[in-house]
């Protein structure tokens, strides 16, 4: 099954792009070197349909930064890093600033601010393109293994939709790969396809 | 009832956490005590400013673009430690050297909507310095024990524990960038009569001593001498042709004969001295190179100690 169509995807996929060139640049900022993130592909699923296929999950372990959020649609939005991926962009993050790099809680922090710098560019650029305004709780990392992550995702009871966007982060030293995960409930996807409309009806 | 202002105020000021909330034009319209404590800055000397303008120093550009998103998009923003060591200028006065020292910082943003006025921001403050020093000595301890468990007690070289995990990494190590590998095993002559003699503290000196000998004859970050039990050592020395590997060896007896320690129960000599078993060559997986070097100790052993016997990884009619 098909939810959204081909121009309504472009179009998302288009507020996600802007939202992590936004996000690279704060990073790059951070880290004083060149750091680059694309979306280049976006799904829309029933939470139901989501397995271990539709994750890259052969790895065990995930660093996850999720955020919930409120406005026009709600939607709970996860950022699923491999454990090993999460770390290894942490400590180049974290490389010459201090030499810091074994202390696993500064680790977990400073993934919470990556989390929290990917999710909020990307939910600004969602505001300012659809015209809407957003509320968000204040990011959570914690680790999970696959499964307990597939458990998170399908058993949410009411939000029956989910909005999985890969996303690519390039900086000098290695190319990661992650997900941006949305779980939405049917009446706020379809919220959400409606300001896509309109966003798509106005230009 | 709702809570009078004046006790949420007091709250405010009694909490052990820096409190800013900022208005929708950046200026300050609050501080709490513990912001004047770290500043010695007056809540009235900053109310009405714009916080970028109340601190003497200029604030870092991470900082202003998170309260820039933070009032504008009203999403929670967190600064980390770890990423930004101290943003804000924050010292801590109370400390005794007279170097002022600044608070290392982590950074909680909040949105508030109050009913006029736009959006406010609330900026939480909190010191991680004290976490920082938990955590560095938690890592120094387990430094510590790390070494620890590594370390012969005795003679302060590698255990035997040490020398297994090492054993099997540079074995793999030698097979895979075939690379030739020795191993020496090293006895220290009639030590059993050493002890009988002199006795058991002068017999854990003399492993002292014939430890510190060998190592001191090692010079490559790659060499490794371990106590493999009683008066028994090894060595891990990778890269080496066999003719180098015989040398070191060479060199390794002389040295201990060289500490001249006396040994008068010794049927053979009068002081100190070791026998070397080496075996070295390009290992394969099922070679035994450790059962080769006891073979080759065995072999010195027989043919009147003091001296270091080599055998290849292989007898020639094996091969």
């Amino acid at each position: 099954m098909n939810l959204l169509s081909e121009m309504q995807r472009d179009a998302l996929a288009e507020v996600f792009n802007i939202g992590a060139g936004r996000a690279a640049l704060s990073i790059s900022e951070i880290v004083g070197d060149e750091v680059k993130l694309s979306v280049p592909s976006i799904e829309v699923k029933k939470s139901v349909e989501i397995g271990v296929e539709t994750l890259p999950l052969n790895n065990e372990r995930f660093g996850t930064v999720h955020q919930n959020f409120t406005g026009p649609f709600e939607a709970t939005a996860m950022l699923l890093f491999s454990e090993e991926k999460a770390l290894e962009i942490v400590r180049d993050m974290m490389g010459s600033q201090m030499s810091l790099e074994e202390l696993v809680e500064f680790e977990q922090e400073a993934m919470c601010e990556l989390g929290n710098i990917i999710l909020n560019a990307c939910l600004s650029a969602m505001a300012d393109i659809l015209g809407i305004s957003l509320n968000s709780t204040l990011p959570c990392y914690t680790i999970a293994s696959c499964t307990e992550l597939l458990h998170t995702i399908t058993s949410s009871m009411d939000q029956d939709y989910v909005l999985v966007l890969n996303i690519v982060f390039t900086s000098v030293k290695r190319e990661s790969e992650g997900q941006l995960i949305l779980l939405l409930s049917s009446a706020s996807l379809t919220n959400l396809i409606r300001h896509i409309d309109h966003f798509l009806g106005g230009i | 009832m709702p809570m009078p202002d004046t006790i949420l105020e007091d709250v405010f000021n009694a909490i052990n956490l820096g409190l800013i909330i900022v208005d929708a034009q950046y200026n300050v319209l609050f501080w709490n005590d513990w912001i004047f404590k770290h500043t010695h800055i007056k809540q009235v000397e900053a109310k009405g400013h714009k916080l970028g303008g109340v601190f003497s120093e200029p604030l870092p550009p991470t900082f202003l673009n998170a309260l820039k998103n933070t009032l504008e998009y009203g999403l929670p923003t967190i600064i980390s430690n770890a990423l930004h060591r101290s943003p804000l200028p924050l010292y801590d006065f109370s400390s005794q050297t007279n170097e002022k020292v600044r608070i290392n910082q982590s950074i909680t943003m909040s949105p508030l909507l109050p009913q006029r006025g736009g959006r406010h921001c609330i900026i939480q403050v909190t010191d991680s310095t004290t976490s920082i020093k938990r955590e560095k000595m938690l890592l120094s301890h387990s430094e510590i024990l790390r070494r620890d468990a590594v370390t012969d007690s005795l003679t302060g070289i590698f255990n035997r524990r040490f020398f297994d995990e090492h054993y099997k990494i540079a074995f793999h190590n030698a097979i895979r960038q075939r690379q030739c590998l020795s191993i020496l095993m090293v006895d220290i002559d009639y030590f059993k009569n050493y002890n009988d003699y002199y006795g058991h503290l002068s017999g854990d000196n003399t492993l002292r001593a014939v430890a510190q000998a060998l190592k001191s004859q090692l010079f490559r970050a790659s060499d490794v001498i371990a106590r493999y039990g009683g008066e028994e050592f090894v060595l891990i020395l990778p890269d080496l042709s066999a003719g180098q590997a015989e040398k070191v060896a060479e060199k390794l007896k002389n040295s201990v004969f060289n500490l001249a320690i006396p040994h008068k129960n010794s049927p053979l000599f009068n002081q100190v001295t070791i026998s070397i078993g080496l075996s070295v060559g390009m290992p394969k997986v099922e070679y035994d190179i450790l059962g080769r070097a006891d073979a080759a100790l065995y072999l010195a052993k027989q043919q009147g100690r003091n001296r270091c016997v080599a055998l290849p990884l292989l007898d020639e009619e094996q091969k």
